[in-house]
């Protein structure tokens, strides 16, 4: 910790103290908002640790003897770890990457090159590492993504819950290009959008393609036709509101009952990415070649418009080299990225769902961003506070958009 | 506003002394000293900052009393009349200013947090009630409201990069300007 006194909170919230939860409050929380199982017990672990210690540095070595035990539980044949390093990228894990030495089934001793993905104490967006792994191993083959071998769930081994994949060559951006953290605000070159863009939209139309009934998804419910998935989405959002907000917003809570009030129907669930945009994709520069799709932490089984909605976010946009076009992830208008989607995965889109589902996406985006970003930070949770902290700001201009999302839905 | 100085504070000294001093080469003595002075600048400053408004407010209590005696040694010597004079003015001015900072940073904060959070629970009741006419002007009102302030807090953070248009965002001063900030 640092040493930093906060000021007292006001007259109103006193009575409760966020940094210590009282479990009468916790057990309050978990009847008001139904959601999905395992939303509600990693929630429900979150605010049970809560006052607990804060992040502290875990020093690369004690991460290699992490993954070491953890793979001496799953492989039978000798190995070796090498070349650890740490990996930026991201807000919200901590990514080492590494060489491992062995005998691969099936293909014989090999060096390959992996990267350990491990949460912090607390996080920006607390998601399951299992539910992540399974989404990994459902897309093997379907679109690009990495290849997951081990989970540490429970962190059996390491320090905390951690996945295993290899390493996959590429990068988030363009080598000259600008752009902001976390993958916000990034330019890429005409010639090299004309490359992605097509891959870009094929793939989201892949995932949502993707029958989800043939896959192990233990670790998911399926929602039931009806309003369900919309309301377990704003359940979701509406707990974390409760949970992390410092500073109450007025604004916030008629986005809550707008949302309510206006649930869409899913017509026919899908596996929904959930952080489907620039800075979560790698390309290798020379060809302009989709390497890998990541972060797939977020992922659910829902309504493909929520994909839609968050891809198109002016938040992970940027404008066109004569700053009069805003291109979608900095790739393509949105006329023309709904356009192509339609093409490539044989659904119409329903206008009415988009909206909602940008409105909701605006929500829970900006309660990450005002609420979580700001509590995590607040205990020294995480290994780069100053990086969540950075992105507080974020959110007013995501509330901003969602406003007139909300005012255009009057 | 969420992104206050203290949490700004309290997140660079953590990413200071966790990440940055341990990756300084130790034989670089200059970068070592001022990496450690950087974190005691921003501890002293998480220090002041709650104390700054406070503590001018005490000075200029006392500046005020101070120069009042001065005032009254002084105001015999004809010599010194136009000094005298010019300290009387400042004094005046100095004593309307000190009326006027009773409060403190603090307790608007509170305000502020308090009247949010009201209004908030006012909006979540509002949307339980039955009377949908009176709930659509409870919407307009919120969303008008949350126009203007939304604005100003784009605006104070703009240096930060996010607007995809930073020119559509008039800056800070302007806004502050324009109202009775």
């Amino acid at each position: 910790m640092t040493g930093v006194e906060f000021p007292p909170a006001s007259r109103l919230a006193q009575a409760l103290d966020k940094d210590r939860p009282p479990a009468e409050w916790i057990r309050s929380l978990r009847a008001r908002f139904p959601t999905e199982a395992a939303i509600d017990r990693l929630l429900t672990r979150k605010m049970e640790r809560r006052s607990g210690p804060g992040y502290t540095p875990v020093p690369l070595a004690a991460l290699v003897a992490g993954v070491e035990a953890l793979l001496r539980a799953q492989l039978e044949g000798p190995f070796k770890l090498g070349e650890a390093r740490w990996l930026s990228g991201g807000a919200s894990k901590l990514q080492m990457a590494f060489t491992l030495e062995w005998e691969r089934p099936g293909a014989g001793r090999e060096k390959t090159p992996m990267v350990l993905r491990m949460e912090p104490a607390d996080s920006i967006v607390t998601t399951s590492r299992l539910r992540e792994f399974q989404l990994l191993r459902a897309f093997e083959g379907v679109v690009p993504v990495p290849r997951v071998h081990w989970c540490d769930e429970q962190a059996d081994y390491l320090p905390y819950p951690a996945l295993v994949y290899e390493f996959s060559e590429g990068v988030t951006k363009p080598s000259s290009a600008a752009g902001g953290v976390s993958g916000t605000g990034i330019r890429f070159p005409a010639e090299l959008r004309a490359r992605l863009a097509p891959q870009f939209i094929g793939h989201l139309a892949a995932i949502h393609g993707r029958d989800y009934r043939t896959a192990d998804l233990s670790a998911f419910d399926v929602p039931a036709a009806g309003t369900q998935c919309a309301q377990w989405g704003v359940n979701w959002w509406d707990r974390v509101w409760e949970e992390d907000c410092d500073e109450d917003v007025p604004l916030m809570r008629l986005a809550s009952a707008w949302l309510r009030r206006n649930l869409p129907r899913l017509e026919q669930p899908c596996i929904v990415h959930s952080d489907y945009r620039a800075g979560n994709f790698l390309f290798t520069e020379h060809d302009g070649r989709i390497t890998a799709l990541l972060d797939w932490e977020l992922g659910r089984i829902g309504d493909r418009h929520q994909d839609l909605a968050w891809t198109t976010n002016r938040a992970f946009g940027s404008m066109d080299e004569a700053n009069r076009n805003f291109l979608v992830c900095g790739l393509l208008p949105e006329s023309q990225f709904f356009e192509a989607y339609e093409q490539a995965s044989g659904h119409r889109m329903n206008p009415k769902s988009l909206h909602w589902h940008k409105v909701y996406n605006n929500y829970w985006l900006a309660i990450l961003l005002l609420a979580t970003s700001y509590r995590i930070a607040r205990n020294g949770k995480t290994h780069q506070d100053v990086l969540v902290t950075w992105l507080i700001s974020l959110g007013y201009m995501v509330m901003d958009d969602m406003r007139q999302q909300i005012e255009r839905g009057c | 506003m969420q992104l206050r100085s203290e949490i700004q504070i309290a997140s660079m000294i953590k990413a200071m002394k966790d990440v940055v001093i341990p990756a300084v080469d130790g034989d670089n003595r200059l970068a070592v000293e001022q990496a450690q002075l950087v974190v005691g600048m921003l501890s002293l400053m998480a220090h002041q900052l709650p104390l700054q408004f406070r503590f001018d407010r005490d000075e200029l209590q006392r500046l005020l009393a101070y120069t009042q005696g001065l005032t009254e040694l002084c105001s015999a010597d004809r010599a010194l009349g136009e000094a005298v004079r010019q300290l009387a003015g400042c004094r005046a001015a100095g004593a309307a200013a000190l009326e006027r900072c009773a409060g403190d940073p603090a307790q608007l904060n509170a305000a502020i947090r308090e009247l949010r959070q009201a209004a908030g629970a006012l909006v979540s009741a509002a949307a339980d009630s039955s009377d949908e006419a009176a709930y659509r002007q409870v919407e307009s009102a919120v969303l008008e409201l949350s126009k203007e302030q939304l604005l100003r807090d784009r605006s104070l953070v703009l240096p930060q990069g996010w607007e995809p248009d930073p020119t559509a965002v008039p800056p800070i001063e302007t806004l502050l300007d324009a109202g009775t900030g």
